[in-house]
């Protein structure tokens, strides 16, 4: 009986021992994992993860703060220069006339005022060649023929700032391309007529009004000489 | 002796590993999507409540997660409690208000307060819209420097840490991104007429990418960033074409006697969507981008569109309309009705599909704006200068 008794209370004493260890686990485990919402881990934003932008133009602007942090330092090569080439004429595709080569006119002299009268103006949204407008175009036909062989004629589309930009920058382009194609049926050369289109980018007139608008829908003629 | 270690020790590491696994198991959250959808399929904004934050820490993601399908209210209105710290480093968590289940924590460290907090906006993003946050993408956008000077500037998406990528006192018109934000883009009238160059960000290297007689412009680059296309004159007419991201292989897609503007492509990079005048009016053609023929694109209820824009998600496609004002405007990407946003132009989808860069203002003065497209949510962006224009959204 009384070993019986003894070792009944080992056995409880064991257990007890148990009892306590689980509880001591369990409280450790808990402490591990954490009572208090922690944090499941450390993201570290990684260095460089920005885009540098190398190159001479990597001041930041005026006003603004440039807040990257510890980016490394902008690679400091300057954007390379591309240098103009003459370009041949590409042999006429589609139903327009192909486009003339500007850059082979790029070191001759303008003359804005030459032909500043006969600035041919546009409908809204249109390019086509207004009636009202021919009149101009055969004067400049028969004055780049009698007085300006040898010359050149750059044509300028623009467009008032009613259109979106992209928009307007393909429509000043159709303007221009629409004067040149009106020019060389009248017999100039289209070789001689280097278009380009500024969409709104230069407004003849800065102002909003009906009147402004009209007068920035317009296709300029620019005489150019060849360099002495 | 041997049966008590039998029964008890295993006994005693079971519920050892019971305990430590319930822990565990706040580490493997269910992905679920915790809000709704509205009639047109974007997600309802998540009400949650913020506190915790100060200063700029604060106002940032707060703005952050405006655009990516979360909503502020009180916290008697809120379903998840976002709170957190920013002391030496940002530290964030989200609870279920209900539940008061602890749903995520984290420490964010390096760069700045404001890239960390970027980065702990993205986190709530995804946990509880398990869409892809934006608090981190950039955008190319053009600042008008002078009377016909403009050039080409990135910067954070909320306009912040502006560089200017190009200095050429000329003209630059479309910025568009190259994958991997490696470079970009845009064309340039720095050598007289406009041509679309290449530009690598890193060492400024520039290649011409078109160089045509007559008009290069408007470069859109394709999702995959091996084809580009563009509108040339060199045929006589703004025609659009698509070449190799290096201009060779060119390829005339239109052939019109009217001027073809504004290409942009599907995110699957089979389809271009652009306008066109071809029949007498300004309308949306979509054609294939290896060739064939053009299919009109009905946008009902808006006048003229043109810019578009194709959702990376591939469902719509905004664009603007050219009424009597500017109108930021979005349609299926099959086409049909429009439906109006708001005014401004130049509408450039974020990579979530949900927010929307725009401009807005008048000419020499115009501002870059966010817009949430479901909630119409406008927010302004940081300004350069006098004039921000023609915003693109790295994806």
């Amino acid at each position: 009986m009384h070993n019986k008794m003894l070792s009944y209370r080992s056995k409880k004493m064991k257990l007890a021992k148990l009892a306590y260890l689980l509880a001591v686990g369990t409280a450790l485990s808990l402490a591990a994992t954490g009572c208090r919402k922690g944090l499941d881990k450390t993201t570290n934003i990684p260095k460089g993860s920005e885009p540098t932008v190398g190159g001479e133009n990597t001041a930041p602007p005026r006003g603004a703060t440039d807040n990257l942090g510890n980016t490394p330092p902008l690679v400091t090569a300057p954007p390379t220069t591309v240098e103009p080439s003459t370009t041949t004429v590409a042999p006429p595709t589609g139903p327009g006339i192909a486009a003339a080569s500007d850059e082979q006119f790029s070191n001759w002299i303008e003359n804005r005022d030459e032909f500043k009268a006969q600035t041919v103006y546009f409908d809204f949204d249109q390019s086509n060649i207004k009636a009202s407008e021919v009149s101009k175009l055969e004067e400049v036909a028969r004055r780049m023929k009698s007085s300006f062989q040898g010359k050149a004629l750059r044509i300028e589309g623009h467009c008032d700032e009613r259109g979106t930009e992209e928009y307007n920058r393909s429509l000043g382009d159709k303007r221009a391309l629409s004067t040149r194609e009106k020019l060389a049926s009248l017999g100039l050369d289209p070789k001689m007529m280097p278009t380009i289109s500024y969409g709104e980018e230069k407004p003849a007139d800065l102002g909003h009004t009906q009147a402004a608008f009209a007068k920035n829908r317009r296709a300029e003629l620019i005489l150019l000489s060849p360099p002495k | 002796m041997n049966r008590f270690y039998v029964t008890w020790i295993p006994l005693a590491l079971l519920c050892l590993f019971a305990v430590t696994s319930g822990g565990a198991e706040r580490k493997v959250q269910e992905l679920k999507v915790y809000g709704e959808y509205d009639a047109m399929g974007f997600l309802k904004p998540v009400p949650v409540n913020v506190s915790g934050f100060s200063g700029e820490a604060d106002s940032v993601l707060k703005f952050d997660l405006l655009f990516m399908g979360v909503q502020h209210v009180s916290m008697d209105e809120a379903r998840f409690l976002i709170t957190g710290s920013n002391g030496s480093r940002v530290e964030g968590h989200v609870t279920d208000k209900a539940t008061k289940k602890h749903l995520f924590g984290k420490a964010y460290a390096g760069v700045s307060t404001r890239a960390q907090v970027h980065a702990f906006a993205d986190d709530v993003a995804m946990l509880l819209t398990q869409t892809k946050g934006i608090a981190q993408t950039k955008i190319a956008f053009k600042v008008e420097t002078g009377r016909a000077q403009s050039e080409v500037y990135l910067a954070d998406y909320d306009g912040h840490g502006a560089q200017s990528v190009t200095r050429d006192g000329s003209i630059v018109a479309g910025p568009c991104w190259l994958p991997g934000r490696a470079g970009l883009l845009y064309a340039s009238y720095k050598l007289g007429n406009p041509h679309i160059f290449s530009h690598v960000l890193s060492t400024g290297a520039r290649a011409a990418v078109a160089r045509h007689p007559g008009g290069n412009y408007s470069p859109a680059i394709s999702p995959d960033g091996t084809r580009v296309a563009m509108i040339l004159s060199k045929s006589g007419s703004p025609d659009l074409y698509v070449a190799n991201i290096d201009g060779s292989g060119l390829k005339q897609l239109t052939s019109t006697r009217e001027a073809e503007s504004c290409p942009c492509w599907s995110p699957d990079g089979r389809t271009i969507c652009y306008s066109s005048r071809e029949r007498g009016a300004t309308l949306l053609y979509t054609i294939s981008a290896s060739g064939g023929s053009a299919r009109h694109l009905p946008t009902t209820g808006a006048p003229s569109p043109t810019e578009p824009d194709w959702s990376p998600d591939g469902k719509w496609i905004a664009f603007t309309s050219q009424a009597s004002t500017f109108q930021i405007c979005f349609v299926r990407a099959e086409g049909g009705p429009a439906y109006p946003l708001v005014e401004g132009e130049d509408p450039s989808w974020a990579p979530n599909s949900r927010a929307l860069m725009f401009c807005a203002g008048p000419d020499h003065s115009k501002h870059l704006s966010l817009l949430d497209v479901p909630t119409k949510q406008v927010k302004h962006v940081a300004r350069i200068s006098e004039s921000n224009s023609q915003p693109s959204w790295a994806k």
